[in-house]
């Protein structure tokens, strides 16, 4: 569908740390470490929501709710609303597994201690909406809330729809966010997963996988109109791969999301992607998530707002991850950022410096 | 270790009060309102505390309602109505 979405604000959070300013950081720098044990993971903090909300109010809130709050807020505040009146703001949050910790926590305590034992505040937090809906409740929203969940596809899913929510003029912005948590069991998943393999492939070789991440990553959307701070999304398609689909403009730099060895990937597929330098990959910088694709966003948006700074890295020496300079992305007259679903799916997200 | 310093461990590790710790909170500080601060979506996930930590059923509103006043009056009553091993 093609529709023109100006972004106004970012607000990323995950393994590489907090703020648009962190994750320039790890892409210059190459900075992004995975914790190493027992499954190498990037995980990510939430220590700088309380900057924004009380502690109190943090309470009855897991970590998959505070991930979302504080890219929620951290949006906001980048696009300096802040304060600003929130009547005619629409939130959409997309996840491709949901609040999993607490989930899984909620069934253990109902396998444990019976289901007239199991813990009320836990299942109100599992479910999907939730994290949205503690946004809504923070920020006093008064505009639509919806979250979409289709796996590795949620993201253009959601955009989909906030794009069509503002596109019908429902509402005058969109809080648009996509947020996933790694838990113990996706951990026993891929040990499981990888049993045969001792060690693991390192990520750098051909059949290495990056290590799985966590985070969120938010945008604040608006019409076409006002001036765009991160340049503008054109193009968001869902398909499958077949009869020349995914169809993408020549001069365009692809950012692939690399779901290579996660749990439900469909390893099979081709990737219809151009070669290297026109196609990058930047899922070492936050990990792999279902909603990686919103980073990819993220980072298309850095090179759209001002071009990324010049890689510092000494690239003489190996990397600690295979992340392509962001220079990759510079002076792109469109950027497209791909992700493959399962049963030969994708999706794509075209942005452009040139609103 | 005594029924009320039990629930206060609990009190404070299931319903994460995080400014706390159960050495604060006094005996007779009421629960809801001032006091421990908590609310009604706490009262529900209270009732089940108490009965997966110490087997006591609340089913009947008006002895919740006399029950939840304070750590003490809850302490309590799982006292009377906790099954003996």
């Amino acid at each position: 569908m093609t529709m023109r979405l100006a972004i106004q604000g970012l607000g990323p959070v995950g393994g590489f740390g907090s703020g648009t300013a962190a994750l320039e950081r790890a892409l210059v720098t190459a900075a992004s470490c995975p914790h190493l044990t027992p499954v190498p993971s990037f995980s990510a903090d939430t220590a700088g929501l309380e900057a924004f909300v009380e502690r109190k109010t943090l309470r009855r809130m897991d970590h998959f709710s505070r991930m979302a709050m504080l890219g929620a807020f951290l949006a906001l505040e980048d696009a300096g609303r802040l304060t600003a009146g929130r009547e005619r703001l629409g939130l959409v949050l997309a996840s491709g597994y949901g609040a999993a910790r607490t989930t899984f926590a909620f069934l253990d305590s109902s396998m444990d201690h019976g289901d007239v034992c199991a813990s009320p505040t836990s299942f109100s937090t599992s479910v999907h909406n939730a994290a949205a809906a503690n946004i809504a409740i923070v920020l006093d929203l008064h505009g639509p809330t919806i979250t979409v969940s289709q796996f590795e596809l949620s993201v253009p899913s959601a955009l989909l729809t906030a794009g069509q929510w503002l596109t019908a003029g429902r509402v005058d912005a969109v809080l648009f966010g996509s947020v996933d948590e790694f838990c113990p069991v996706i951990e026993y998943g891929l040990q499981r997963l990888h049993a045969d393999q001792n060690p693991p492939p390192p990520q750098s070789s051909p059949g290495g996988t990056v290590p799985p991440g966590e985070g969120a990553v938010f945008f604040l959307l608006t019409r076409v109109g006002e001036e765009s701070r991160y340049g503008v999304i054109t193009d968001i398609r869902l398909g499958t791969v077949a009869n020349g689909e995914p169809r993408i403009a020549t001069d365009a730099v692809v950012v692939v999301n690399d779901q290579r060895g996660a749990m439900d990937a469909d390893t099979t597929a081709p990737v219809p992607a151009p070669a290297p330098p026109r196609a990058v990959s930047y899922t070492p910088v936050y990990g792999r998530l279902p909603v990686g694709p919103a980073f990819d966003m993220a980072i298309a948006a850095l090179a759209c707002r001002h071009g990324l700074t010049a890689a510092t890295r000494n690239h003489a020496e190996p990397a600690a991850h295979p992340i392509p300079p962001p220079s990759h992305l510079l002076n792109a007259p469109s950027i497209t950022c791909l992700v493959l679903g399962r049963d030969n799916t994708f999706g794509l997200i075209t942005s452009s410096g040139r609103g | 270790m005594t029924t009320k310093e039990q629930l206060k461990q609990i009190l404070v590790s299931d319903l994460n009060l995080e400014d706390m710790t159960p050495e604060q909170i006094p005996d007779d500080s009421p629960l809801f309102g001032q006091g421990l601060g908590l609310d009604s979506l706490d009262a529900v996930e209270l009732v089940v505390i108490v009965q997966r930590h110490f087997g006591v059923e609340i089913k009947d509103m008006q002895e919740a309602r006399s029950a939840f006043q304070t750590v003490e009056t809850l302490a309590t009553l799982i006292d009377e109505r906790r099954p003996t091993t």
